[in-house]
């Protein structure tokens, strides 16, 4: 009995006891992404990228390079990367907050609610090149000091989008109830406000983090955008246009690595937050 | 019933008090155009220094940035004032509305539309003064003519044959300013007729005048003086982030930059050439306009197929790198500054010059003089 056990326990390879283990799977779908990652920039270093996308080391700096002029100019990577985030972190979270009391007016009155996300809806597809020279005009008369304007004038765009994008998805999770669900409260005699706090807002929980999941980027990639048209000279995205218009590749590489990095980390805290949120809730 | 009816008033009186946000809105940006411009008067008036130095502090001092910069950043360090700068678009409402005082402007574009009355132009006319990169001593050579090392290497005839037939057609742009503009609008401009002709006028100023406001005859010539003073300026004023970069920009000299022999070349000849590649392309810094109007001359009046090219003309805009276009051999030739050859270069690229069309700063800081009263 025992040998036939261990005959059988042979049988398995270390291979497919690896793939059929939830531990390793767990672990595999971390490892892929990270090896893939790994293997990019192997070949970015060693200069095979360069010859696929037949592109010089002018062009395209190697990450040595980069994260060595990354070291030596922290001070103004880190001064402009809090100007960044500023306007993305406070344009996200004013658009989302508005975009939801949005979302709530609207499914409190459906007649004139579904007219007034048709418009928000339409803000959200007007071109950030468009709307942020508007913006600046805009908020001309906001303050004397350029810097301070001009941030403004950055966030309305980064909140305009957000609010957009929470303000449709969030009016769906409102409105989009389960089935019946609606009918057991009217049976429960429960008044709007019940309705609300125990049906309406867990439900549309699971649609705003949809709604992060796309503004969480877009308000990033939006302030970099905006910072190009903006009064006063600050942030990722204007020095990264700066420095490609002026042939400064290397800097301009520092920079829109910085972009990455905090697209990236900004997705993964998300990914935590939501699972945090969620579980409560279930 | 009564319901509905709240409902119907409510929103009635929403949309109410959006239109006059709106409307109030826009009546108080206009409305700070047109007090004191006529109150202007000489006995306030502070000096050319004491300007730059009150619009530093205040921090109304504009510029488009993006490599036209420099002279600016080299104007308020020769002052010892911090060097930032307000971000100019590419109109002059900032102007206009006093959000930056002292504005950037080309004498040729710029300066014109907040002068002049016709379409497109703010109508300021003589009530505006202007600071002088030229005078204040910070003059940086603004249009040329480049091309990579390896180009004009590779075809010599080719680069003296261009320079030949671009510089006829300049020749007879600045002796001819108003139909040298007549070609470039035809040629598809980018503005309008009159500020076309505007144009032309004071691009003939720039190339037929040097720094010091002498005649210059010899059209497109390198004259070592200017370009020193436009590489020592940049040394100077111009940091890189990248250390190495920086590094390569403090030890480059005239030489590595320029090369007077494709000039000389041009000069020397009876306009016969043997060009290796016939077919080039040269790469504007900006739209088309009268700005580069040599080169649709001689294209308009076949000096280019005189010398056997055919030449295609690529206008720019902003944000064209035309540095980078002619460095990866999109184009052929391109039109830039020497400060930005200077620093593409530090940067690892391989330019360059082969003439020197503007003998001149055409860059100018205009300001209203009732913002810089006593």
């Amino acid at each position: 009995m025992e040998e036939r056990m261990r005959k059988y326990k042979r049988r398995k390879s270390i291979l497919r006891r690896l793939s059929e283990s939830p531990k390793a799977q767990k672990v595999e779908t971390v490892m892929l992404p990270v090896a893939f990652g790994i293997l990019v920039v192997a070949l970015w270093q060693g200069k095979i990228l360069h010859r696929l996308f037949h592109t010089d080391t002018f062009v395209l700096p190697v990450p040595t390079k980069i994260f060595g002029i990354m070291g030596g100019i922290t001070d103004k990577v880190i001064g402009n990367t809090i100007d960044t985030l500023l306007v993305a972190g406070i344009g996200l979270l004013l658009g989302s907050i508005i975009g939801y009391l949005v979302a709530v007016i609207a499914s409190f009155l459906p007649n004139m609610g579904k007219g007034g996300l048709t418009i928000v809806g339409a803000f959200a597809s007007i071109p950030i090149a468009a709307l942020a020279p508007v913006m600046n005009n805009w908020t001309k008369d906001v303050s004397t000091e350029a810097s301070f304007r001009s941030m403004i004038s950055k966030i309305l765009v980064v909140l305009l989008i957000a609010a957009a994008n929470m303000g449709l998805n969030a009016y769906r999770g409102l409105t989009e109830l389960k089935p019946y669900a609606l009918d057991l409260m009217a049976t429960y005699a429960a008044s709007k406000r019940r309705i609300f706090v125990k049906l309406q807002l867990p439900n549309s929980l699971p649609y705003v983090f949809i709604a992060l999941k796309v503004s969480v980027p877009a308000s990033i990639m939006t302030a970099i955008v905006s910072e190009y048209f903006a009064e006063y000279i600050t942030g990722i995205g204007r020095q990264i246009r700066e420095n490609i218009v002026l042939a400064q590749y290397s800097i301009a590489w520092v920079y829109i690595t910085v972009a990455c990095m905090i697209g990236i980390v900004s997705y993964a805290l998300l990914m935590v937050i939501q699972s945090l949120v969620l579980k409560r809730y279930r | 019933m009564k319901k509905r009816n709240v409902r119907r008033w409510l929103a009635l009186f929403g949309a109410a008090v959006m239109a006059v946000s709106l409307l109030g809105g826009c009546g108080s940006s206009s409305s700070t155009d047109d007090k004191g411009n006529k109150s202007s008067q000489e006995q306030g008036a502070l000096s050319d220094k004491e300007i730059i130095e009150k619009a530093a502090k205040d921090g109304k001092i504009g510029n488009w940035g993006l490599g036209n910069e420099y002279e600016v950043l080299a104007l308020l360090g020769k002052y010892g004032l911090p060097t930032d700068y307000l971000s100019q678009d590419f109109t002059m409402d900032g102007f206009d509305d006093n959000s930056v005082e002292l504005a950037s402007a080309m004498t040729y574009n710029e300066l014109g539309l907040v002068k002049n009355d016709y379409d497109g132009g703010y109508g300021y006319g003589d009530s505006v003064k202007y600071i002088d990169m030229n005078d204040e001593g910070v003059a940086m050579m603004e249009d040329n003519i480049f091309c990579t090392k390896k180009f004009a290497k590779e075809n010599p005839q080719t680069v003296a044959a261009f320079l030949y037939a671009s510089l006829k057609g300049w020749e007879d742009a600045v002796k001819d300013p108003k139909a040298a503009a007549d070609i470039v609008f035809k040629a598809g401009s980018s503005v309008s007729p009159d500020h076309q002709k505007y144009m032309a006028d004071e691009v003939a100023k720039l190339v037929t005048t040097d720094v010091n406001g002498k005649q210059v005859s010899d059209i497109g010539n390198m004259d070592d003086d200017a370009m020193q003073q436009t590489l020592d300026i940049a040394k100077k004023y111009v940091t890189l982030d990248d250390k190495s970069a920086q590094k390569k920009l403090q030890s480059t000299g005239l030489d590595d930059i320029r090369d007077k022999q494709y000039l000389e070349a041009a000069k020397a000849s009876d306009g016969s050439f043997k060009p290796e590649k016939k077919s080039v392309s040269i790469q504007l810094k900006w739209l088309p306009q009268a700005q580069f109007m040599g080169y649709y001359v001689a294209a308009a009046k076949g000096y280019y197929d005189e010398v056997g090219l055919k030449v295609k003309i690529v206008p720019g805009g902003g944000d064209i790198a035309e540095t980078t276009a002619v460095n990866n051999g999109t184009v052929d030739f391109g039109v830039t500054w020497e400060t930005n050859l200077a620093s593409a270069d530090a940067g690892g690229m391989d330019l360059l010059e082969v003439a020197q069309i503007y003998q001149r700063s055409g860059l100018v800081l205009v300001y209203k003089p009732e913002n810089f009263e006593k």
